[in-house]
């Protein structure tokens, strides 16, 4: 099982670059998830890779073949590579059976025999077991999606793309398609990227998330890593919500804003430099009353709640901090039920205060 | 939204309504009745002489014959130069799209004529070019044939075919291919397998097109036909009319004409019926070009051969015919001459008034035709009476009547009292709103389309009453779309012949008749000049109505 | 006062109040024609024939105006008829050259009795003898050939030369169907010589058009170097222009078609219908038609170009009016059955 390296490369129409030098190893058997908004360039990506487009610069690589270069790319057909797409592309004139036979015709040495055997396995494998003879119009959009995929699968792809696969589904079955996609992963192995704008679904289904704005890739890693160590505002805010602090280094481990002091996980900044630092809003401790707090004392502070809002597994608090413009969204336990107007007082611990190493 | 009938805009909905029962039942019924009407009482004699007499059964079986190979014909020029411009990266697709448009809009009895003049076996520039060139005796090709007759008609039909085509191409999404492509399908092989059986109910319906115009034509057969000694249902029933007119038979060729269009529209409908092939678009940009490698310059040849065909040589040759003294001999300066010019418009007393005719009949109708289409539309659209299906069925009915059959109805039912419309302008008026309706309505129907019920909901809600919401929120909305409709009809009513030729008379030419007219004399010239006005009056129309929409004039036509 | 001189004076008194009164109801026919505005004609009679009358007449009588409306013969009875059927009365002077429409005309009691002014002199085949239609012109159908494709050795003399197979493909004609010129002349050629004639006519191929004025641009393009049929004064306008044709009076005959006017029983412009009328017939505008239109008049003191044949000259196959009228039905259906179309 090969994998999958992207260097440098750039796809521009007219003077717009859809994207611009971007690089990005896919190791065998791996699934990496392109994450952005939209206009960011991952599915540009996904059809460079899929062949669909020629890039400006740049090269594509499937473990030692060149797939694509600026030069020449080898036609979608014969880069052993399958497709799911959004809308998933069954052929609305073709039973279940002959969408997903239609890839096995090109492997030269399988018999019909075997193709059929094939077809009928993967098809229970996706729990469509005796669908064969049914035509695409007459499944419902859950249906539709495993056929694609089963279709995909099939033919034993050295790549395979998956394009937002799971938007045109309603939440519950997204969630529960999730898991599945995961564990046709698992079973199969095959190196996959997989291009989503919900950055919940890439943490579930990604072995490691790219993060790609305006063209290029501004952080790959792991959910964990981007979540708890995100290098850019944009990472930070993308991943998650967090509460976003721009301040000044008042020390190597330590920022200020105003009255606020700030003990941070970094033990080289610069004294005196900007520091934007990021604040996942659970990690923040809330408690009711207002105590005395020891003056200069770092990551504690008191505040007034100004919103509360009950969902039921938490509650999201806005609260204002004493002393400065700051206000921090904290998500705490619904147990505690305070009102807007009540004094609280935040705690942090410094590992949870990220500063953000690169700008935007 | 539920028709509340106290509301006195009912009223308007409801006369516009009977408008169109009154405009359509009243000359089918008058036909169907004197079909079979004789001075002894009911009888079915004229039926059985159009099926027995072996001279009406020839027209029959050459209007079958002509329809069938029109129609394959038509297929095997809009079909591949649809793919070409909708699949591949042949050159040049805005002019190839230009040039059918033009090939569209030309009068098919144009084409006929120019076509006499490039390939009349003997004296034709075609003919001519190639006896001097292989220096054989036997001419190249008789346009005064069967063949010549279906070639004629085909290459001013096929762009039903390939607007029909072109669309539906358009409509399939690029990622089923692209899915077919990247699971290991050549071009070639997904063209095959995934495309063409998408495309087939189009492929079928377009042809059902071609058959259906190809049915209703007048004049070409009239002009290629006829020299060449036979005839067309349509011809046919034209001839019933020379004195002493036999209507009864004329009535009775028409009912089987009538009922052929009405069974061929049904089964189109049933093909396009099937909407699960034309899926909306997906998510993916840019689609795919084919390259053509080295095909692509043949392929350009190819669409360019069929365009010199319907456009570079016919109207080139309508160009020479009216500067010149004698159309056959070559274009040397002593033969140029703008005679013709000043005998058309100045000395041949029937043009002035013809033209007057024709624009009169094409402002009015185009206005009433435009307004009644947007009205029906509208109804339909917003569902504001009980029954606004059945609008839109009448509303494209008239499709199914040949222009002929039209008028033979028209003829019948205002020859008589309480009526009598015959010898004015208004049976001519009635007859084009008759006709043009369908293309009207059609066009209308896609205007109300766009424009989001909600718009005029939320003025509703405010307070404003059902015609001032049409007035002020609606009407601004639909105005380009109405001013294309009423384009269209414009441009249907000035080349229109078929109904016109029985229906005028001395008093009330038009442009096509006296076009008619001077052919049965031999007039070239003369033709050839009122031909070049005609055309140019349907293009400068056809510019409006792209500067107006801002975009494709077939792209908005279905 | 001397007897003699009083005649005389009394005599040309009479002669200038003739005049005066002639010249006055002139004027007063002017007036009121001028206030009719105009005269519709419909006429077989060829376009720029047709025109050039027209203008001449508006030229002579400014303020009246002349709607000509031309077509075929056939045609021409079909639109009047189907306009009485309707109730429309559109036309004034009717003239085509099928004679057999004025016999149904007069007939139908459709027709106004007018004589125009000088037709007395004219031959008795020019006249109704009712005194209902005049032969405002006459002419003969011929054959015509190209002399650029065809020498004049080669080319047919007779109408039984046409039936030659080496004609096939190569013939064109006219069609009855449309033009009274060619009904005659089918009718005045199935006398001679019978049905069968047409009928091994039609096996050479024949092109069909529809005017009798057609042939003469079909062979001269060269599109079918010899016409069957057709007008003779078309044919010569057309030799005259310069164009490479020639005309051939068959020996065996040749069928003289001459073409009636009439003013009809509901003109609604009567004074201005019979202002036309007579101007048609004036000596000035029969010569005209022989001059420069290249047809023959009824008109006694008409002189005709000598590079054509009088009439006296040749040989005429005459059909008399009233088989026309009865046998048209028959003409059409028999050159249908044996042509197609």
């Amino acid at each position: 099982m090969p994998g999958v390296t992207i260097t440098d490369l750039t796809k521009r129409y007219g003077d717009v670059a859809a994207v611009e030098s971007l690089s990005l190893q896919v190791a065998p058997g791996e699934l990496v998830a392109l994450l952005g908004p939209s206009g960011c360039g991952k599915t540009t990506t996904l059809r460079l890779v899929a062949g669909f487009l020629t890039p400006e610069a740049g090269e594509i690589w499937v473990g030692d073949r060149r797939l694509s270069s600026a030069t020449a790319v080898v036609p979608p057909e014969r880069r052993q590579m399958a497709m799911i797409f959004q809308s998933y592309a069954l052929w609305p004139h073709m039973t279940v059976a002959r969408n997903v036979a239609y890839g096995l015709r090109f492997k030269k040495d399988l018999s019909r025999a075997d193709r059929n055997r094939r077809v009928t396995k993967i098809l229970s494998v996706v729990q469509l077991g005796g669908y064969e003879h049914r035509y695409p119009g007459e499944l419902s959009g859950g249906q539709q999606q495993r056929v694609a995929v089963a279709r995909a699968l099939v033919i034993e792809p050295q790549t395979l793309l998956l394009d937002e696969p799971l938007s045109n589904l309603d939440a519950n079955l997204r969630e529960e398609m999730r898991f599945e996609i995961r564990r046709l992963h698992e079973a199969f192995g095959i190196t996959t990227l997989y291009v989503t704008h919900d950055q919940a679904e890439a943490m579930v289904i990604s072995d490691r998330i790219a993060v790609l704005q305006k063209g290029r890739v501004v952080q790959v890693g792991t959910a964990e890593d981007l979540f708890q160590k995100p290098r850019t505002r944009f990472v930070a805010e993308f991943i998650g919500r967090t509460n976003v602090i721009d301040a000044v280094a008042a020390g190597p481990d330590s920022v200020t804003r105003g009255s606020l002091r700030l003990r941070v996980a970094s033990a080289d900044l610069k004294p005196g430099a900007s520091v934007t630092v990021s604040i996942r809003p659970h990690q923040i401790a809330l408690a009711s009353g207002s105590p005395t707090i020891a003056a200069g004392e770092p990551n504690v502070f008191r505040g007034t709640i100004e919103r509360a809002s009950y969902l039921g597994d938490a509650v999201d608090y806005e609260v204002k901090v004493e002393g400065g413009d700051a206000v921090f969204r904290v998500s705490a336990p619904p147990t505690l039920r305070l009102q807007p107007g009540e004094s609280v007082v935040l705690s942090v611990a410094a590992a949870a205060c990220v500063p953000l190493t690169e700008s935007d | 939204m539920k028709a509340i009938p106290a509301d006195r805009s009912f009223i308007v909905w409801v006369g516009a309504a009977l408008a169109l029962v009154a405009l359509m039942a009243l000359p089918l019924g008058w036909l169907a009745w004197v079909s079979v009407s004789s001075a002894a009482g009911p009888t079915l004699a004229h039926y059985l002489a159009v099926f027995t007499e072996p001279r009406l059964q020839k027209a029959l079986w050459n209007t079958v014959v002509m329809a069938l190979w029109v129609g394959l014909a038509a297929i095997a020029i809009g079909a591949p130069l649809a793919w070409l411009t909708a699949r591949t990266d042949i050159p040049g697709k805005r002019v190839i799209r230009g040039l059918v448009l033009a090939s569209f809009v030309t009068p098919p009895f144009l084409g006929a004529f120019a076509w006499v003049m490039l390939a009349g076996p003997n004296a034709g520039f075609l003919n001519k070019a190639w006896r001097a060139v292989t220096g054989f005796e036997d001419p190249l090709v008789n346009i005064f044939s069967m063949p010549g007759l279906i070639f004629v008609v085909a290459i001013y039909t096929f762009p039903y075919v390939y607007v029909m085509i072109a669309n539906t191409l358009e409509l399939i999404a690029s990622d089923l291919e692209e899915a077919a492509a990247i699971l290991g399908g050549s071009r070639a092989w997904v063209a095959v397998t995934i495309t063409l059986p998408m495309v087939a109910p189009a492929i079928l319906s377009g042809f059902i097109l071609a058959v259906l115009q190809a049915l209703a034509l007048f004049g070409s057969p009239a002009i290629l036909a006829m020299p060449a000694g036979f005839h067309t249902i349509t011809t046919q029933i034209w001839s019933f009319f020379q004195y002493p007119p036999k209507v009864e038979l004329a009535a009775a060729f028409s009912i089987p004409l009538l009922l052929a269009t009405a069974l061929l529209l049904q089964f189109q409908k049933m093909l396009l019926g099937r909407r699960g092939y034309a899926a909306v678009a997906g998510k993916s940009g840019q689609r795919r070009t084919i390259p053509l490698g080295a095909w692509k310059y043949p392929a350009l040849a190819g669409a360019l051969l069929v365009m010199a065909c319907a456009i570079f040589l016919p109207y080139s040759v309508l160009a020479k015919a009216a500067f010149v003294r004698a159309w056959a001999q070559p274009l040397t300066w002593d033969n140029i001459t703008v005679a013709n010019w000043s005998f058309t418009f100045f000395e041949y007393s029937a043009t002035q008034s013809a033209v007057l005719n024709t624009l009169e009949l094409g402002v009015m109708t185009a206005t009433v035709g435009a307004v009644l289409a947007a009205l029906l539309a509208y109804i339909a659209n917003r569902k504001i009476i009980a029954g606004h299906q059945v609008l839109g069925f009448l509303a494209l009915a008239p499709v199914v009547i040949p222009g002929v059959v039209l008028a033979v109805g028209l003829f019948i039912a205002y020859t008589r009292p309480p009526f009598v419309l015959y010898g004015t302008l208004w049976i001519m008026f009635v007859a084009y709103v008759t006709k043009e309706m369908p293309i009207g309505y059609s066009q209308s129907d896609t205007t109300f389309k766009g424009i989001h019920p909600e718009l005029e909901e939320a003025a509703r809600g405010l307070g404003a009453g059902r015609l001032r919401v049409l007035r002020e929120i609606t009407g601004p909305l639909a105005r380009a779309g109405v001013i294309a409709t009423w384009c269209f009809i414009f441009i249907g009513v000035i080349r229109e012949l078929s109904a016109s030729i029985i229906l005028f008379t001395p008093a009330t030419k038009v442009m096509s008749v006296v076009i008619f007219d001077l052919k049965e004399e031999g007039q070239f010239g003369a033709i050839s000049v009122l031909g070049l006005f005609m055309l140019a009056m349907t293009f400068a129309t056809v510019v409006l109505v792209q500067a107006v929409l801002g975009r494709d004039f077939m792209g908005a036509r279905d | 006062m001397p007897r003699r001189r009083f005649v005389t004076l009394a005599v040309v008194f009479g002669c200038v109040a003739l005049l005066a009164s002639t010249a006055s109801a002139q004027d007063a026919r002017l007036e009121a024609a001028k206030k009719e505005g105009k005269v519709v004609w419909y006429t077989s009679l060829a376009l720029p024939s047709a025109e050039k009358v027209a203008k001449l007449f508006e030229q002579a009588h400014p303020g009246v105006k002349v709607e000509v409306h031309r077509t075929g013969s056939q045609r021409v009875l079909q639109r009047l008829m189907q306009e009485l059927g309707a109730n429309i009365r559109n036309a004034d002077v009717v003239h085509t050259s099928d004679a057999g429409h004025f016999v149904l005309l007069k007939e139908k009691k459709l027709l106004m009795k007018y004589t125009p002014a000088g037709v007395d002199r004219f031959p008795a085949g020019f006249k109704d003898r009712d005194g209902y239609h005049y032969g405002l012109r006459a002419t003969v159908s011929v054959i015509a050939y190209n002399s650029k494709a065809v020498s004049a050795a080669e080319a047919p003399k007779t109408w039984k030369d046409l039936l030659d197979p080496r004609w096939k493909g190569k013939l064109v004609t006219a069609h009855p169907g449309y033009s009274g010129i060619i009904a005659t002349h089918v009718l005045a050629l199935a006398n001679l010589y019978g049905w069968d004639h047409l009928k091994q006519l039609a096996q050479n191929r024949l092109m069909l058009v529809q005017s009798a004025a057609d042939p003469p641009g079909v062979v001269a393009s060269g599109e079918r170097p010899v016409a069957v049929n057709g007008a003779e004064y078309t044919f010569y306008k057309t030799k005259k222009k310069g164009n490479p044709l020639e005309i051939v009076y068959p020996k065996e005959g040749v069928p003289l078609i001459v073409s009636p006017s009439a003013i009809t029983a509901f003109a609604p412009h009567p004074t201005s219908a019979k202002l036309f009328t007579d101007f048609t017939f004036s000596r000035e505008v029969q010569q005209v038609l022989a001059d420069s239109e290249g047809l023959y008049t009824g008109h006694p003191e008409v002189t005709y170009p000598t590079d054509k044949p009088k009439l006296s000259e040749l040989r005429l196959l005459t059909v008399e009016a009233e088989e026309l009228e009865k046998r048209n039905e028959e003409i059409k259906k028999r050159f249908v059955e044996f042509f197609g179309a």
